[in-house]
């Protein structure tokens, strides 16, 4: 039973993380048609800055997650102007690929080159260390933290795409650019736009997450796949879907890892296989 | 008054020349018909005036201001407004919504970003008239993907009526629409705005003489002829045109 609770909360916050992360991921590619291959590499650099700012600026852990949410934004938005918006649905993704993929080595490069190989921490504040009695068991702090915040960035998603303009605005832009030009939307605005949430989610995700993800120079490379199977296992695109997926993979990974960790990441993509033999669109993907 | 000045507009891709130094005004309450044979350039001539594609030379002046380099969007809310051979509705929305949208960008309601036009009473009130007047008040909270074709065509129609246009491109709103559905297109559109200016593309000379006032042939993206419905049946220049592009 212990075994059992263990294993969900540590499931439920490693989904959670994936969700955070994989959420943006499943904007650019559902909402902008642009396999992002470089996402990885955006949180990890809201993860080399949250470091940053907790040890070297002195900031608070919150003040940290803003700064690194905003200095990742602030980095990937030229991205996005000057090279992202020549690929935005291309018929070949061969472009976006190759594009992405080489931001994602320079990423690497220079993180290498200014902080070094090492893991980089970032520690938590005090009251996210200590355990936390449910009553029925205590589980560290930082795990509920994680789980409440991929909670509030689903409900929060959820809200901003299907309760406000922006939202209504987005979902017209991407169902149809033309016809969302046609109404007079600016899509160059509205992609900027859902570009620096993707961004912003991914930097969120890569902070929080840095205690299961640690942050170092080849996150960007390592984790790359892990982000891009919980998009395709969700459905580009679906914030549900990406919950689900997410969920659902952390659930089977953790398992697998306490029960039979000599297996690896086998029973992962034993799952994924399954998933996408089921769905080959993904759980909740747009037909 | 003058709402749509057009002054030898030109495109070419490569060797082909999509349109011919095309020259057109078109003033308010003007109900004028686009005809051409098939490849005419009649979709072109509409992609380069809403700014879909940018033409080698010639000028665009919408009511007095010069549009030629302007964004689509930009043109839109200053009132140059199109619809599409094929429906392009957002077919995951309900029609509603699809009409709200429209309005929601005529407003022009950026800086209230964060709400939702859905809870907006005025707002939803005007979509609602819209659809009514089209005979669509049923079908507003369906999804735009399951109602019929013709009252998608009609979606269209009351889109474009919502954003208030000054100028209006119709490119061939009947198309793909049953016969039994053919008389609520034409009645919509007959009922337009009268102080609006209106262009329409369509084959169908049937609907051409019942709603156009005037009549313009494109042939090999050139203006061949600019006058009124009755002339042009008999126009020597015109059956030129049309038996031409048979021959070739």
């Amino acid at each position: 039973m212990g075994l059992a609770l263990g294993i969900a909360t540590d499931a439920l916050a490693y989904g959670m993380v994936l969700y955070i992360i994989s959420i943006g991921l499943s904007v650019t590619m559902g909402l902008m048609r642009v396999i992002n291959l470089a996402h990885g590499a955006f949180a990890m650099i809201g993860g080399y800055l949250a470091s940053w700012g907790l040890q070297s600026l002195g900031l608070g852990y919150g003040t940290a997650i803003l700064f690194a949410v905003a200095g990742a934004v602030l980095i990937a938005l030229p991205l996005e102007r000057f090279l992202y918006r020549r690929v935005y649905g291309t018929h070949d993704p061969l472009p976006q690929v190759l594009l992405t993929i080489g931001i994602t080595f320079a990423i690497i490069g220079i993180a290498n080159s200014l902080f070094g190989p090492t893991l980089k921490p970032i520690p938590l504040p005090e009251i996210f260390r200590g355990p936390v009695d449910l009553g029925f068991r205590t589980v560290p702090a930082h795990r509920l933290v994680v789980i409440a915040a991929g909670a509030a960035v689903a409900l929060g998603l959820w809200l901003l795409v299907e309760r406000t303009d922006f939202g209504i605005r987005l979902r017209a832009a991407v169902d149809d650019a033309r016809m969302a030009s046609a109404l007079g939307i600016r899509t160059d605005v509205i992609y900027a736009a859902a570009f620096a949430l993707s961004v912003a989610l991914g930097a969120l995700g890569g902070v929080l997450g840095a205690e299961i993800l640690p942050i170092e120079p080849y996150y960007a490379l390592r984790y790359m796949v892990t982000f891009l199977v919980v998009v395709s296992v969700g459905g580009a695109g679906s914030i549900g879907g990406a919950l689900g997926a997410a969920l659902l993979l952390g659930l089977v990974d953790v398992t697998a890892k306490y029960l039979a960790p000599e297996y690896g990441e086998f029973f992962f993509y034993l799952a994924v296989i399954a998933v996408v033999a089921a769905f080959p669109r993904g759980l909740l993907g747009r037909a | 008054m003058e709402l749509l000045r057009v002054e030898a507009l030109t495109l070419a891709f490569g060797g082909l020349r999509v349109a011919r130094e095309i020259s057109l005004a078109l003033a308010s309450g003007d109900r004028l018909a686009l005809i051409g044979p098939n490849g005419a350039g009649k979709t072109t001539f509409v992609n380069l005036v809403t700014g879909q594609l940018a033409p080698d030379a010639g000028r665009i002046v919408l009511a007095g201001e010069d549009v030629t380099r302007m964004a689509v969007a930009a043109r839109v809310r200053r009132g140059l407004v199109r619809t599409f051979q094929i429906s392009r509705l957002f077919r995951d929305m309900s029609v509603r919504d699809n009409v709200l949208l429209a309005i929601l960008q005529r407003e022009g309601r950026t800086a209230r970003a964060i709400r939702h036009a859905a809870t907006d009473r005025t707002l939803v009130a005007e979509a609602d008239a819209h659809l009514e007047r089209l005979g669509l008040g049923e079908v507003a909270g369906d999804r735009v993907g399951a109602i019929a074709y013709g009252q998608q065509r009609l979606v269209e129609i009351a889109i474009a009526v919502a954003l208030r246009p000054k100028v209006l491109l119709l490119d061939e709103p009947a198309a793909g629409v049953s016969r039994a559905e053919q008389p609520r297109i034409v009645a919509a559109l007959a009922a337009l705005p009268p102080d609006i200016a209106v262009l329409m593309i369509e084959h169908d000379m049937d609907l051409v003489l019942r709603l156009a006032r005037r009549v313009v042939v494109l042939a090999a993206g050139a203006l061949v002829f600019d006058g009124s419905p009755e002339a042009v049946v008999s126009d020597p220049g015109v059956r030129a045109a049309y038996l031409g592009s048979y021959g070739t």
